[in-house]
């Protein structure tokens, strides 16, 4: 095995580490707005695609059902905030928690009714030649899923540094009281944030379906590296989380073939052990602060 | 149990009913029919896995969805032990106490982290248990599993099988229950809550969150393993299949629809687990997810304490529909969980204005 291969499962990492960091980032946002983790993040995604899925079949031009199906997702992801989780908002987090476990299953469960349990393949959006690079041959699927994962991240960065809006979600995010004060539709801004979740989340998807075939199930592994990269990178650093997204997906393709105990199967252990050991070693995560509490 | 009917607070009266119960369940065996045994067997093996978890998330308040992890190690190390010739003592020792250890370790680095972290590292265990168990096949027969005959019954006792196994899992899952609930009623479930509540008061009164979390999830992976131990006894199989993820979320609706923080919630926690997917198979399959989750959802905004106290609410309610003065009222329980509705549903701001003198 030689320099080649090992580029290869580089630029294969980051584009599965792009997925997970989509993912992370929405699971942050949602923290964020409303400070619970939402289990069923992968859940919806896996719902999106199947929406997509719906549209090809219909004989929409592939590009367009995607379209159709990211903007479906902001609405459902909307309408969850709004008459699922905005009760248990401001009560007990782990009942929130459980809410959103709920919605996996439910989520998981209506696909399963909808579209059963067999694989169903679904239509790449970029060609699955490959080129070279430096002597290396990589997929133009991984290089291209990674650019536009980077891309709408940047595409966020704006959105949330650079508009009313943004200003908007990250006064609520910081403080729902003092934004409702100041005249903000928090609410609103609340079902803005859980339906641009939706949205990365189900972008995320599409640009994994072709690979792992959709099932009810598909990302329920991609949900836990998510978030083991949401634990390492620290709930309050998006940038922490996509780094250790990164990190995590090219980590566990060298690990898989450069060492033959963990192989393919057992990869999904490494974040968790490399969580073990941070947390036994940096108990406050690797980016995050240590959180000071007043009484 | 403080809200059972004034009957119960005699002492001689309550001594009488536990007799009693405690005779129909030996009885019971002898005079139901196999399948009914079964299904009671497979019961019991369930309520002690919810009554773990009910330990670590309803009493401590911290989400584990990895408890399946803890009943499917405590089931391979019953079936090695037993394919090994060993003592069936020393077999039981081992189930429990080799989840234990395991739970110790991973609730010592989850624990460090604040309440929801636990949730997300508990996630990994099913997910990670799964391959592991396929890989390690020597001791787990990988991904075909692994049998272990011990509870056929033996000749002197003159028993069916089905019988024996009832009365191994009766022993194990009512002193599973009865330690359960003297930890619950001293000292130590008194911390479990006020870790629960407030993690800083807890610390203010001398209780380390840390150390409180850790013994309540090494509580917690103890009966796992105890539960894996009564699987195997019942089922005398297992393979990767039984701790896969979505075994994990059915424990945590389990636990959450029969209710959380009470020991009798975890007995309807595991009579839904065996009965709900057996009725929902029974009409269609592919709804058995579904259904699952739609329950969940409606027990958490119908009746959020789970179905334990559904008879409590309906007495509620029926002392308000015949409008009696409030003067006679029995201890009214836990109405600091409720979720206001309206404060809720109006959203944001005007609760805050309300908030204001």
């Amino acid at each position: 095995m030689g320099m080649g291969t090992f580029i290869q499962l580089v630029v294969d990492g980051l584009s599965t580490g792009a997925i997970y960091a989509a993912l992370a980032l929405a699971i942050v946002l949602v923290n964020q707005a409303t400070g619970l983790i939402n289990f069923a993040q992968g859940g919806l995604a896996v719902l999106s695609s199947y929406i997509a899925y719906v549209f090809v079949r219909l004989g929409l031009p592939l590009i367009l059902a995607i379209i159709v199906a990211v903007v479906l997702s902001f609405f459902i992801g909307a309408l969850v905030e709004r008459f699922l989780v905005r009760r248990f908002e401001r009560g007990d987090p782990d009942t929130a928690v459980v809410v959103t476990v709920g919605l996996l299953t439910l989520v998981t469960g209506l696909c399963a009714v909808l579209w059963g349990y067999n694989n169903l393949g679904f239509p790449s959006l970029f060609p699955l030649t490959s080129v070279e690079i430096l002597g290396a041959v990589v997929s133009v699927r991984s290089l291209a899923t990674t650019v536009t994962i980077v891309v709408i991240m940047v595409v966020l960065q704006l959105l949330f540094l650079r508009t009313k809006l943004g200003l908007a979600l990250r006064a609520v995010a910081d403080n729902p009281a003092s934004a409702a004060f100041s005249g903000l539709p928090v609410g609103r801004l609340l079902m803005v944030g859980w339906g641009l979740a939706a949205t990365l989340g189900a972008i995320a998807g599409v640009l994994v379906a072709p690979q792992l075939t959709l099932t009810p199930g598909m990302l329920d592994t991609a949900l836990v590296y998510a978030l083991a990269a949401v634990i390492l990178g620290g709930l309050s650093s998006p940038i922490g989380c996509v780094v250790a997204a990164s990190a995590i997906g090219v980590l566990e393709n060298l690990v898989a073939v450069y060492v033959p105990f963990i192989g393919h199967d057992l990869k999904i252990a490494v974040p968790f052990v490399l969580i073990f050991v941070i947390l036994v070693l940096r108990p406050q995560g690797l980016f995050g602060r240590k959180v000071v509490v007043r009484v | 149990m403080s809200t059972v009917s004034p009957v119960l607070r005699n002492r001689s009266a309550r001594i009488a009913l536990t007799v009693v119960v405690a005779i129909a369940l030996i009885a019971a065996p002898l005079l139901l029919p196999a399948f009914a045994n079964q299904t009671l067997v497979r019961i019991g093996v369930y309520a002690v896995a919810v009554l773990g978890l009910n330990i670590v998330m309803g009493y401590t308040g911290q989400v584990n969805l990895g408890q399946i992890f803890f009943v499917g190690l405590g089931a391979y190390v019953t079936a090695y032990g037993v394919n090994h010739g060993w003592n069936i003592i020393v077999v039981f020792v081992a189930a429990c106490a080799i989840a234990g250890i395991v739970g110790l370790l991973v609730a010592l680095a989850a624990a460090r982290l604040g309440g929801l972290a636990i949730a997300m590292v508990t996630i990994a265990l099913p997910i990670v248990g799964v391959p592991l168990a396929k890989r390690l096949s020597e001791f787990t027969g990988g991904s075909q599993g692994i049998s272990a005959r011990f509870s056929d019954a033996p000749d002197w006792s003159g028993l069916y099988s089905d019988q024996w196994q009832f009365y191994i899992v009766l022993l194990v899952t009512a002193a599973a229950f009865l330690l359960a609930r003297s930890l619950v009623q001293g000292k130590y479930g008194r911390a479990f809550g006020v870790v629960r509540e407030n993690e800083a008061v807890a610390a203010s009164m001398g209780v380390s969150p840390y150390r409180t979390k850790v013994l309540a999830f090494t509580i917690a992976s103890i009966l796992g393993g105890a539960s894996g131990f009564l699987y195997l006894a019942a089922v005398q199989y297992t393979s990767p299949e039984t701790l896969s993820f979505g075994h994990s979320i059915s424990l945590l609706a389990a636990m959450v629809i029969g209710g959380a923080g009470s020991i009798a919630g975890s007995l309807i926690g595991g009579a839904y687990y065996v009965f709900v997917p057996q009725l929902t198979n029974a009409i269609d399959p592919s709804f058995t997810t579904l259904s699952q989750g739609a329950i969940l959802l409606v027990v958490l905004f119908l009746l959020p304490e789970g179905l334990v106290s559904l008879p409590r609410v309906i007495r509620r309610l029926g002392r308000r529909r015949t409008a009696r003065p409030t003067s006679g009222n029995p201890p009214q329980t836990a109405p600091a969980h409720h979720p206001v509705p309206e404060a809720a549903r109006e959203g944001l701001e005007n609760t805050e204005r309300q908030d204001r003198p």
